[in-house]
């Protein structure tokens, strides 16, 4: 999952930002508005988390701007403000939900974790398709209730492709989504993790979870439960 | 205070339209006695001039030859026909002869034109009289006939006395003398009188204006002395002001050391926890409740601040705006959830309050509701009206289908601080913020079971205000 973390308190920008990497997100970082905005309209991030009292332009001036420029990722608005005022003004220039400071990180986390889930249509706290279980919160997979050892790669890989269970993805989009910018790009990477990943979830090759469309990319091909 | 242009004072306008009036009504009556005398003078001269002619009737005779005889000028009404230049003059003509008194001596009184026609008397003027080569005086001409039988068969003579209008004069300067003398003394009493009544009905602002200066400086606390109807609702009006302002000092005063007195508990703790040496997880864990407790006390004494806690002077607040804005956002944050709210709404509610106290009470309640609702969430709003109260109160419900609230639950609920759950953040903190709101309108919050929905209800009750 590719994110964008825009807080101009660099503490408390680092702190996030390396727990978020240990989560397994590809972090992108901004310090201020205009910066963030610049991010935000050329990268596809998954989601945005952005902090309203920026320099150079507000948080909420950044909101607009990249729902201006057409982009639909999840949006989660960090502010110290606590009143309805100011919360139910954030949320009508387009952010998805707001946290107030100071936070727990892993209330953070679990609204970025549901937010992204209902990006990609979920309702559940975790995915479900078939036999295969994933718990976003977690960061645990189960196979017929039968934990599946995963490394982290992995897990990130299946988890993109779980969320967008039934989507073709490209190559190019799961590399973008899994690898932070400046990260080696290289696709026989990701072919490798995908075989180890059918390995594992499908070891006696009856469940075929994960469809390669020749050319083009993956599908996750078991329906979702829901 | 220094403007740029100060307005005329009440004083001065009530002086200076009161002068203005006396001014023209003294002046009007001077003229008005001016005229009457003046035309009492007149008529006063027309009766003495018939007088005169009686007189001259009865002087006149004619002799065997028929010409016209005065008998005794010495016996004429007035000395002053037989005094040159006296300024009274009296002429007589007829067929058979003239006559004229002594004063006319050395010019000559106009000659008559038809002499012989008979005459109803009058008295006309002011004309113009030439006495001598070319000097003329003003002067009034009383005329009359009488027929007299002679010998020669009847003889119609004419009179004419002339009066000079000095004598006029004279009396009219007088009269005018003594008259604007008793006018100006009328006026100026009138003045004075004026004065003192504006004064007298002025003295109450007076009051006011020490009262407020003795209010900036402090000396008093509000204002105290009993005022005339018109100024009481200003007085009251001001002393209700005082009273918000003195409330909202007090109230920040108040926020301000609860904040900081309140603050001082936690970092004690963490204080004390430091110099222990304590166990490094079990210190982690206190700073990380201390930190949560700080924060609590910081929201709600934020909140506090935010609110001036009087409706007395906001305009008041539909209601259905604001909840529609703030359901659009929870129906955002808990779009998964597909929770349905339903409005019942009376559209004359309304809110007599600050704006921000609204949004609390609504987004407090609401976001609540929209957390522990399986699906349906109700907000019922209406007025309450009462006789004699300037404005409605408020009628607040807010109903879910969640699991409720257990009845040994609610009065945890209600009690200030306690949180109803620790694992949603901001929880706790919103009810007793939302509580400070409702007992700062004087309202109350009572919570039961949805007869409706099955779940929580939360119902507010404000007061109207009179």
């Amino acid at each position: 999952m590719r994110i964008l973390l825009v807080e101009d308190e660099a503490p408390l920008r680092e702190t996030l930002a390396a727990r978020l990497k240990r989560e397994g997100f590809a972090v992108d970082t901004a310090s201020d508005g205009e910066e963030a905005l610049f991010h935000g309209r050329e990268v596809p991030f998954d989601i945005a988390v952005i902090d309203l009292g920026l320099p150079k332009l507000s948080g909420m001036d950044v909101v607009k701007g990249l729902r201006d420029a057409g982009q639909k990722f999840p949006i989660l608005i960090l502010t110290a403000r606590s009143s309805w005022q100011d919360k139910v003004e954030g949320l009508k220039y387009g952010a998805d939900d707001y946290l107030v400071k100071p936070f727990h990180v892993e209330e953070l986390l679990a609204r970025i974790n549901a937010l992204l889930r209902r990006a990609a249509g979920w309702s559940k706290p975790s995915l479900e398709c078939g036999p295969v279980k994933l718990d976003l919160a977690a960061q645990k997979v189960s196979i017929n209730d039968e934990p599946a050892e995963l490394t982290s790669y992995e897990y990130k890989v299946l988890e993109y492709l779980m969320l967008h269970a039934g989507d073709l993805v490209s190559k190019a989009d799961l590399t973008e989504h899994i690898y932070q910018q400046d990260f080696d790009r290289d696709s026989n990477v990701l072919e490798v993790f995908v075989g180890r990943l059918r390995k594992k979830l499908d070891p006696d090759g009856s469940l075929k979870p994960i469809e390669t469309v020749r050319g083009r990319g993956y599908r996750f091909a078991i329906p979702r439960n829901e | 205070m220094t403007s740029m242009r100060r307005a005329l004072s009440l004083h001065a306008r009530q002086l200076i339209a009161a002068s203005l009036g006396l001014i023209a009504f003294l002046g009007l009556t001077g003229v008005a006695l001016d005229q009457a005398f003046r035309s009492t003078l007149v008529d006063t001269m027309e009766m003495r001039m018939a007088r005169y002619a009686d007189v001259f009737w009865n002087e006149l005779e004619f002799d065997r030859k028929g010409r016209l005889i005065v008998k005794d000028i010495d016996n004429l009404p007035d000395a002053r026909f037989n005094n040159y230049r006296s300024g009274l003059y009296a002429q007589i003509q007829t067929a058979k002869g003239d006559w004229q008194s002594e004063s006319v001596a050395l010019f000559s009184l106009p000659e008559l034109q038809d002499a012989g026609k008979v005459r109803t008397p009058e008295l006309s003027g002011p004309l113009q009289l030439p006495v001598g080569e070319d000097s003329s005086i003003g002067a009034y001409r009383y005329t009359a006939t009488a027929e007299f039988e002679t010998r020669k068969g009847p003889v119609v003579a004419t009179l004419r006395i002339y009066e000079s209008e000095q004598e006029i004069f004279r009396q009219v300067a007088g009269f005018r003398r003594s008259l604007w003398a008793y006018l100006g003394i009328a006026g100026a009493l009138l003045t004075l009188v004026q004065v003192f009544i504006l004064r007298w009905s002025l003295q109450p602002l007076r009051g006011l204006e020490h009262e407020l200066s003795a209010l900036q400086e402090g000396r008093v606390q509000r204002l105290g002395r009993q005022y005339p109807t018109e100024l009481h609702p200003i007085a009251n009006s001001i002393n209700a002001l005082l009273d918000s302002e003195r409330g909202n000092l007090e109230l920040s005063r108040n926020t301000l050391a609860d904040l900081a007195h309140s603050l001082k508990t936690p970092l004690a703790v963490l204080q004390s926890q430091l110099e222990n040496h304590a166990d490094p997880e079990r210190f982690r864990e206190e700073v990380y409740s201390q930190i949560q407790r700080m924060n609590d006390i910081v929201s709600y004494q934020l909140s506090r601040a935010a609110r001036s806690g009087h409706a007395l002077y906001s305009a008041p607040i539909g209601i259905l705006p604001h909840a529609e804005s703030i359901v659009s956002s929870l129906e955002k944050i808990y779009k998964s959830k597909g929770v349905l709210c339903e409005f019942e709404i009376d559209p004359k509610s309304q809110f007599s309050g600050e704006m921000g106290d609204l949004q609390e009470l609504l987004g407090n309640f609401l976001e609540n509701a929209f957390k522990w609702a399986k699906q349906r969430v109700l907000l019922t709003a209406r007025p309450l009206f009462q006789p004699a109260a300037k404005r409605p109160g408020l009628y607040l419900c807010i109903e879910d289908d969640g699991d409720g609230i257990a009845p040994e639950d609610i009065s945890k609920i209600l009690q200030r601080g306690v949180r109803g759950d620790e694992r949603v953040q901001g929880h706790g903190i919103g009810m007793a913020i939302v509580q400070d709101i409702i007992q700062s309108y004087g309202g109350e919050l009572s919570v039961d079971r949805s007869s409706e929905l099955g779940g929580a209800r939360f119902t507010i009750t404000l007061p109207s205000l009179s």
